[in-house]
């Protein structure tokens, strides 16, 4: 296997170049895993344990499948995403003691990026309704009732166009702003 | 009718007729305009009022008193009045709408439907003595007693911890709390209880907390998922006990998620 590492590792530093700079380290360490993952026998267990019921496409330890691309897109891996949510499947529950962001507005954005993914990691869509959004507000304390729709409404490249009342799915910006979250929380700032 | 959304409407446009009146260069509110508004907003309270008394989530009394409240700011824009009274029954009908009826009814919506989420979180639970417990803890939850659900929820933990290490054996049991009071690791040091068992039933005599240390120490729990069950079992004496802790339904679905996670769906619970 040591001889394959050498062979393959002048290619995996080739492809970890490619990275923008900040992002080098994470890619080499992606491609890493990636590299062992595919070529190291896993190991006999003598008695694997039963899945885990009723979380279908799930693969053990890992996020469900739509969510992949976005964590791809965002350089974003199972551990720090596990510093957000948990478990990474149905039932996905935000870890999150409070909410980071300057003043409620803000906070409630946030807020909404993160109940987006959360949903994602339950169903594949990355939606939220707005009556999930308020409850988990309150809970947060970063409901301001009377800046509830002009705050969504200012913040509005976030999520795809949609009526007055709907449910909020996020756009590009906003899986990309809901990324950089997830970094953030998982990084501790 | 969406009430939350219709509320925050009606507080949005509250504010802007206070900061409308703050503006005011006169002493009093005569101009027509302004007080038109004043009416015409009363008339989008009147179907929420309607709502809210039917669906009896919010305090009634704290309803009344909104209404009560709105029908003096009525009586105020009929004629030209001080802006200072106009100032008080606003600053009024803002505050208690957004706490005592706003908040209140997006809790107590959240309440209606915790039933369905927490019943699907536990749907894979095949285990009947199990479902029982959980059936009567959702249906605490129901009814708004949440720290009772708490409670009942943590009886189905307890139930299947206690099944699990009796599956052990006593002699088995009580070796390895034994090595678990000799272990000097940073995590099972500061245990120093002797437990000696000698028959199945003495395992619900002791603590909670040592059962499920003992679990982590058994490796049936990491230490991330020890962590998680303990701050589990937090909850559940906090709400055992006499305390001003009130969880509110966001918690509890939050905590129903850790104990199906960490022991109720857990395999090696099983």
């Amino acid at each position: 296997m040591l001889n394959k590492l050498k062979a393959d590792f002048d290619g995996i530093l080739e492809l970890v170049n490619k990275a923008p700079a900040p992002l080098q380290e994470l890619a080499f360490k992606m491609i890493l895993e990636q590299w062992f993952s595919a070529n190291v026998a896993p190991k006999p267990v003598p008695s694997p344990p039963a899945p885990a019921p009723g979380v279908p496409g799930v693969p053990s330890g890992g996020a469900p499948d739509p969510v992949k691309p976005f964590l791809t897109a965002n350089a974003i891996t199972t551990a720090i995403l596990e510093k957000v949510f948990n478990p990474l499947g149905p039932g996905a529950q935000l870890l999150a003691s409070e909410i980071p962001g300057n003043g409620k507005a803000n906070q409630m954005v946030n807020l909404s990026l993160l109940l987006c993914v959360k949903q994602a990691l339950e169903s594949g869509a990355f939606s939220c309704t707005l009556k999930e959004l308020r409850e988990l507000a309150v809970h947060y304390d970063c409901y301001d009732s009377s800046n509830f729709a002009a705050t969504l409404k200012s913040n509005k490249n976030y999520y795809k166009p949609r009526e007055k009342g709907a449910d909020l799915e996020l756009s590009g910006p906003g899986l990309k702003g809901a990324g950089e979250l997830i970094k953030s929380i998982a990084a501790g700032e | 009718m969406d009430v939350a959304q219709a509320l925050e409407d009606l507080l949005e446009e509250l504010a802007s007729i206070q900061k409308d009146v703050s503006k005011l260069k006169t002493a009093s509110v005569s101009g027509q305009a302004l007080r038109k508004r004043v009416k015409e907003t009363h008339k989008n309270w009147l179907p929420v009022a309607g709502v809210l008394e039917a669906g009896r989530i919010v305090d009634a009394a704290h309803l009344q008193g909104v209404s009560d409240a709105w029908a003096a700011l009525v009586k105020l824009a009929n004629n030209p009045n001080p802006k200072k009274q106009y100032k008080v029954l606003l600053k009024n009908i803002v505050a208690t709408t957004e706490s005592e009826l706003l908040h209140k009814f997006i809790k107590g919506s959240a309440i209606q439907t915790i039933g369905d989420t927490l019943r699907k979180l536990v749907q894979p639970i095949g285990d009947a003595d199990l479902l029982r417990y959980l059936e009567e803890s959702i249906r605490c939850a129901e009814m708004n007693c949440v720290r009772a659900s708490v409670v009942l929820a943590w009886c189905a933990v307890a139930h299947m911890i206690h099944k699990k290490l009796r599956s052990l054996g006593i002699a088995t049991l009580n070796a390895q709390f034994a090595s678990m009071k000799a272990d000097q690791g940073l995590m099972f040091r500061a245990f120093k209880k002797d437990y000696v068992f000698t028959t199945e039933p003495d395992i619900q005599e002791a603590a909670d907390a040592h059962l499920i240390l003992l679990c982590r120490f058994l490796t049936y729990l990491d230490d991330t998922q020890y962590k998680h069950l303990k701050n589990a079992l937090d909850l559940r004496n906090g709400c055992g006990h006499p305390t001003g802790y009130q969880p509110d339904p966001v918690k509890l679905q939050a905590y129903y998620a850790d104990i199906t996670q960490l022991v109720l769906l857990n395999p090696k619970f099983t």
